[in-house]
């Protein structure tokens, strides 16, 4: 790996640039806020029901999600894995969330009950491809099928509904005007930009990614990490999970199914590199607004949802592309 | 990494360690599970044993097989190299299959011709992309994973084309209670990459690129044609599963290859491919492949449904990559790493 796969996002470089604001415009979290702002713009323009206020609600509250499970997925893929499976494991999680609102009522045992059930699903992901030392998407493809065996089975093949509405402030309570799921994406986008960027732990995630061999003989725990990156995605699968009952009110069988897809093209069109050792959580949630509102413009503009898979494939497609282009450039 | 050495030099070498020595010799290993499997089988259900349903099982067996066999070529040619588009690509020739018979009144020859063309088109986009572009496999086949499968769900939204021309059916028929497929498409196809991939040059190319990259550069391998030719294979393969799956329903479903990336990356898989590249055989896919049918035909008697068949197979992948993993650490640590 060359020494300048090191982006701004990263940290900052020992010689100041000097031109700092060439340096902003260039960058990929400024080419996505302008084209996310060119796109509400002309779909605001083109579409009035776009910028009512329920309808931005709801991309805000979708992007949320996104934007939660994105934060671990961006550590996952910053270590130049993957995971495949947080779809079905948002689906299972759902469905934990959704009985034990329904046994006891109780919001803060249903998050937590969720979360935990995340963790049990990543700490498995996680174990399996540190110590089974088997390549990631093996494991998580394998995994999606299985955990969409465990839902049905915990489901028995039918919709769980008559969900207490105890989680529903999570799913469409606002605060300022704004949703709370929205807020909560923001403090834990925080605290992984902090993590990611300043913490001895968060650094060697780059470290991994850029050369895994380098960073073991560096010293850095390689095993560890690995296994905490899709803990972590396990368990922000889980708190999704409480935020999209709270949203929906029902689990459906086939629910989060092509979530994984969102998420993996949030974090690649946030810049974050397939291969590893490049990425920032700013990219990624920005990547999930981006994702957010081309899937919106899809429902307001009356394209068929089914050409959602082609959209979105195009589009990791295209930032990769770019992606590859600013490596092979020398940035 | 480490390539693993070719199989067979291991029984000729001996060696104290009988299990993992018979875990290495996969073909061998699957030999034996298959006897296991087919003997509880027979136990447990009255007429598994019946030729009648032996041979009928084999007809499915055709579809997932051929998707397995293009799969475990790319994943030999290594550089993390995976195809996770066969599936959809299986959906989107079909629905082309049937445009072509029913909208396009083209004979059958052609309609078949140019659904295997059009296999090679998609499956030539994906190599496009990892040669030329250099793109990761990973993320060109995930996204194309998604990409083939949306666009035939759109062609007639989402409805199945049926009334397809009755010539059509003769693929899926009997010839003396063996399924025409397997005698027409899938031994001639196991037959001939059998013979290009242990006995070619092409063969040995696929083989060293998977194994060492870069060695086989300096050898005037041509490391890029090569690997493009595998995903072209791919979708060569998809195609033809195409054309099988749709005679066998007598109707092209814009669904038709769902879930079957992962009966083709397990099977490849159980088969001995690692992920890695340089390791797979035609034998190994072939013995693989009536393992996995015989499994879904068991879980089909016990009246399971898709979901538990696929959740079992995820399971099945697992087990059989840390296998994987484990020969080769054995492997790789008494007889020094390879590549």
């Amino acid at each position: 790996m060359q020494s300048s796969d090191l982006g701004w996002e990263g940290r900052r470089p020992l010689i100041p640039t000097a031109r700092p604001w060439r340096a902003l415009l260039e960058s990929r979290e400024f080419t996505i806020f302008a084209f996310l702002l060119a796109l509400s713009v002309a779909l605001s323009l083109r579409y009035p029901q776009f910028r009512t206020q329920p309808n931005l609600a709801d991309v805000l509250l979708n992007v949320s999600q996104l934007a939660i499970v994105g934060i671990g997925m961006t550590m996952v893929i910053l270590t130049a894995g993957i995971d495949v499976s947080v779809g079905s494991a948002l689906g299972v999680c759902a469905v934990v969330v959704g009985d034990l609102l329904i046994g006891t009522h109780a919001a803060v045992v249903a998050v937590v009950g969720g979360v935990m059930a995340g963790v049990v699903i990543g700490l498995t992901n996680g174990l399996l491809v540190a110590l089974g030392r088997v390549h990631s998407i093996i494991i998580t493809l394998a995994m999606l099928n299985i955990l969409r065996l465990v839902g049905f089975a915990l489901l028995h093949g039918n919709w769980l509904t008559g969900i207490p509405s105890d989680l529903s402030a999570l799913g469409n309570g606002t605060v300022l005007g704004v949703p709370i799921a929205w807020w909560l994406a923001m403090g834990l986008g925080g605290l992984a930009t902090y993590f990611l960027r300043s913490r001895p732990s968060g650094r060697h995630l780059y470290a991994i990614g850029g050369d895994v061999e380098a960073a073991r003989l560096a010293g850095v725990r390689v095993t560890r990490l690995t296994v905490f990156v899709y803990a972590l995605t396990g368990a922000l699968a889980g708190l999704a999970a409480a935020v999209f009952v709270g949203q929906q009110g029902q689990v459906q069988t086939n629910a989060g199914s092509g979530f994984e897809l969102q998420v993996i093209a949030a974090v690649v069109i946030g810049g974050t590199s397939i291969l590893g050792g490049k990425g920032s959580v700013v990219g990624t949630v920005l990547g999930a607004l981006l994702v957010g509102v081309i899937r919106n413009a899809l429902v307001v503009a009356h394209v068929p949802a089914l050409f959602e898979g082609l959209v979105l494939g195009a589009l990791i497609i295209v930032a990769i592309g770019l992606d590859l282009l600013h490596r092979r450039r020398g940035h | 990494m480490a390539a693993v050495p070719r199989p067979g030099r291991w029984l000729r070498a001996g060696g104290r360690e009988g299990l993992i020595r018979l875990l290495s010799e996969r073909p061998l290993f699957l030999l034996l599970l298959l006897a296991i499997i087919v003997v509880v089988n027979a136990a447990l259900v009255p007429y598994f044993l019946t030729l009648g349903n032996l041979l009928s099982l084999t007809a499915y067996a055709v579809e997932i097989g051929l998707l397995a066999l293009g799969e475990v070529v790319v994943i030999i040619t290594g550089a993390g190299a995976i195809d996770l588009s066969v599936g959809s690509m299986v959906s989107f020739a079909s629905m082309v299959f049937g445009l072509l018979l029913t909208r396009g009144h083209v004979p059958l020859w052609l309609g078949i011709t140019l659904t295997l063309g059009f296999g090679v088109l998609m499956g030539s986009v994906n190599g496009l992309f990892v040669t030329v572009f250099r793109f990761p496999a990973l993320i060109v086949t995930l996204a194309t994973l998604y990409a083939y499968a949306s666009v035939p769900l759109v062609l007639t939204n989402t409805v199945p084309i049926s009334n397809l021309p009755s010539g059509l059916y003769r693929l899926t028929g009997s010839l003396d209670g063996v399924p025409t497929q397997v005698v027409v498409v899938f031994i001639p196809v196991v037959l001939v990459l059998g013979f290009v991939l242990h006995a070619t040059v092409l063969g040995r190319y696929v083989y060293s690129i998977g194994i060492n990259e870069l060695a086989a550069r300096f050898a005037a391998v041509p490391v890029r044609w090569t690997r493009f030719a595998a995903f072209c294979l791919s979708g060569l393969l998809a195609g033809l599963t195409a054309v099988v799956t749709t005679s066998r329903f007598a109707s092209a479903r814009p669904d038709a290859g769902m879930g079957m990336e992962l009966q083709a990356i397990t099977i490849a898989v159980l088969g001995g491919a690692s992920i890695a590249g340089g390791s797979g055989t035609v034998a190994g896919v072939v013995l693989a492949t009536l393992l996995v049918t015989v499994m879904d035909n068991a879980m089909n008697v016990a009246g399971l449904q898709s979901t538990w068949q696929l959740g079992a197979l995820g399971a099945l992948l697992i087990g059989s990559a840390l296998l994987n993993q484990l020969v080769r650490q054995r492997f790789g640590t008494r007889r020094g790493r390879v590549g």
